[in-house]
């Protein structure tokens, strides 16, 4: 398993675009020297029986390092996606910043997502924290675009960009036209 | 005393002393062990054979591989039996300064602190007890010892004993069924309200303050009943382990709140597993305090078994040096539109340890299910940690599961306001950690309130500046 290793004041962005390729990913980051920043930006996209196990961790081994992890999933059909990610605070890396964060959006009835995001800290000058939510397309949000004339199936699919859309403006230039091909592709229609 | 050659002869009775002159098990586990606990308390056949599988469950099933370390559990050198008249009891003198000087300054009563201290045998509440029991039996209400109610009530205990946590739970489940002495029994009838909180304080005596309690308590439809267990006072034990069970059956349209605070002294290994199954509209909650022990590992868990039913978690961790509290909350979702809250709150300080373990389960078909669980933890100082372990599985669309946690430290800021306004370092620092934990601590019977306030503030005494 390789370590992405972080230096001193380096800013790093690790993208994953996930669309059911590979079915187990693991990533292991180490903020190695103060200063050292990363972003871990996932979306997954599964549709059919694709099943991923995501395994993110972040070591933060030196003082004044930041990690952010988001992760953004979609599930259609028998998709599953277990996410689990773990961010570490050794003995004396001072004012860490730590944000650990998987959203789930379950866009079928069979579709099964497995979030784990789980914190280790060893240090009291930090701020660390993080955060799960798991749920379906909110009927008022539907009725609201519907009620403005959309039909069902193209409100669905309006929702689900702006819940991704988020994730792709982030995501660096190559990958981020991947990933909105493949969201127009995907999801025209839910 | 030891009985060990008996042991090896096959005889289980060698070591069984008459009745008038008490009774204890040598150290150590064995089937004739289990066979004398069962003979001595003179059980029906089918409670022997339940104790005897669970002792081949317990002597298959693997140590946890996660959490708190365990490796300084010597199983062999236990007791795991003493009848009450056996039990020893220390003189005053022999109780840590430590201790009593906790006593003195939260306040406790002279008579309470012989007994917490394992001096007095007895606490004596017999006439405030005797009262009230009357009252409780006009209702139809049982409250007794679980001992009492394998004799009194066999068919009640039969039909429900076991059936939340079953024998092959977890390894210290399994030893608990094959040892288990002591605890709790309690059954409130069809839609009787018991409006006193039934704490085991009032009936407490040595032969409830076993290492292996196992309480019972039955809700039947539409009760409702808080009961309050421990006390925010240390007890002092010399026993190294506590492995208590607790199962709740709370039925359709009933509520069971059960409330614990525990503050074992710090050589005790507290690993308990409690759990409650919730049917069609009940509502369970659990308020769980771990002050005390050196590890303590206990998951309170509702299972919501019928629609509408609902389970509240309030967790509250205090880890100081040596201490390793592995504490959380457990939401099995099984039917639709069950709704589950799990609020934890920790607090680590000294070099001590708390950690957050938890799980949020919804399966398919719980549609409309809503979760929330938040965890928050305070770090009082370098040396300390804290962890957050939450698992969270979905497998139903139609659900809304939020998890939020957060993990600080006293503010620098909070700190320099309070002491602007004249208070010094110490009382500061005390007034965050109990405005940090008020949530939970607004929750709890009034005295346990003020006596946790008192020993928050004295735990900060000295740890700062």
């Amino acid at each position: 398993m390789p370590v992405i290793t972080v230096k001193k004041d380096e800013e790093r962005i690790v993208p994953l675009l996930w669309t059911g390729k590979e079915t187990e990913l693991e990533y292991r980051v180490k903020l190695a020297e103060p200063g050292a920043k990363v972003t871990f930006l996932g979306l997954l996209l599964g549709r059919e029986a694709q099943a991923l196990s995501l395994n993110v961790e972040v070591e933060h081994a030196a003082p004044y390092t930041t990690s952010e992890v988001v992760i953004k999933s979609a599930l259609s059909d028998t998709a599953k996606a277990s996410i689990t990610g773990l961010v570490k605070v050794d003995p004396g890396a001072k004012g860490t910043q730590a944000w650990l964060a998987a959203h789930l959006l379950l866009l079928s009835e069979k579709a099964k997502g497995v979030a784990v995001p789980s914190l280790e800290i060893l240090e009291n000058e930090v701020k660390a924290g993080h955060a799960t939510t798991v749920g379906r397309i909110s009927e008022q949000e539907l009725f609201y675009l519907m009620s403005r004339g959309l039909g069902e199936a193209a409100a669905r699919a309006l929702i689900v960009h702006g819940f991704l859309q988020e994730m792709v403006d982030r995501l660096p230039k190559a990958i981020a036209v991947r990933a909105s091909r493949v969201l127009q592709e995907k999801y025209e229609q839910v | 005393m030891s009985g060990g050659a008996s042991v090896k002869t096959g005889y289980p009775l060698g070591f069984h002393m008459p009745e008038s002159g008490g009774f204890r098990t040598p150290r150590g586990l064995s089937r004739s062990v289990v066979e004398a606990i069962s003979e001595h308390k003179q059980e029906p056949q089918w409670m022997r054979q339940f104790r005897l599988q669970a002792l081949m469950m317990f002597e298959q099933k693997m140590m946890p591989t996660w959490g708190a370390d365990l490796s300084g559990i010597d199983f062999d050198a236990m007791h795991y039996y003493i009848s009450p008249s056996e039990r020893k009891f220390h003189t005053w003198d022999e109780v840590p300064a430590d201790i009593k000087d906790t006593y003195d300054k939260i306040g406790i009563p002279q008579a309470e602190r012989q007994f917490l201290a394992g001096v007095g045998a007895q606490y004596d509440s017999e006439v405030v007890y005797h009262n009230l029991k009357k009252k409780w039996e006009d209702q139809g209400v049982i409250f007794c010892d679980t001992d009492t109610a394998l004799q009194k009530y066999p068919d009640l205990f039969r039909e429900y004993f076991g059936t939340v946590i079953p024998v092959s739970d977890n390894k210290f489940a399994a030893l608990n069924s094959a040892v288990w002495s002591g605890g709790s029994f309690v059954y409130v009838p069809k839609g009787v309200h018991v409006d006193i909180p039934l704490q085991a304080y009032f009936r407490i005596n040595a032969a409830n303050m076993g290492q292996f309690e196992r309480t019972l308590i039955i809700a039947d439809e539409g009760s409702y009943v808080h009961y309050v267990e421990g006390c925010t006072a240390p007890i002092y034990t010399t026993d190294s382990l506590h492995a208590a069970v607790v199962e709740i059956v709370v039925k359709r349209g009933a509520r069971v709140r059960y409330t614990t605070i525990q503050n074992w002294s710090n050589n005790v290994y507290n690993l308990v597993t409690k759990r409650m199954l919730v049917e069609e509209d009940g509502f369970g909650e659990w308020i769980d305090g771990n002050l005390g022990s050196k590890v303590t590992m206990k998951y309170p868990s509702v299972i919501l078994n019928g629609r509408g039913a609902r389970g509240e978690v309030l967790s509250l961790a205090f880890a100081g040096k040596g201490q390793h509290q592995d504490a959380g909350g457990k939401a099995i979702h099984l039917a639709p539109h069950t709704t589950s809250t799990i609020t934890s709150k920790s607090v680590s300080m000294g070099g001590g340890r708390s950690s957050y373990r938890g799980m949020v389960k919804i399966i398919n078909g719980a549609k409309g299910a809503k979760s929330f669980v938040r965890c928050d933890a305070l770090l009082l100082d370098e040396l300390s940690r804290s962890d957050t372990y939450p698992v969270n599985i979905v497998s139903e669309q139609d659900v809304t599961l939020g998890h939020e946690a957060s993990v600080s430290k006293v503010g620098e800021e909070q700190l320099f306001y309070l002491m602007s306004r004249g208070l010094d370092e110490a009382a500061a620092t005390s007034l965050i950690v109990n405005g940090f934990i008020e949530p939970i601590v607004k929750e709890l019977p009034l005295e346990y309130a003020v006596e946790l306030n008192r020993l928050i503030s004295l735990s900060m005494e000295g740890s700062v500046g």
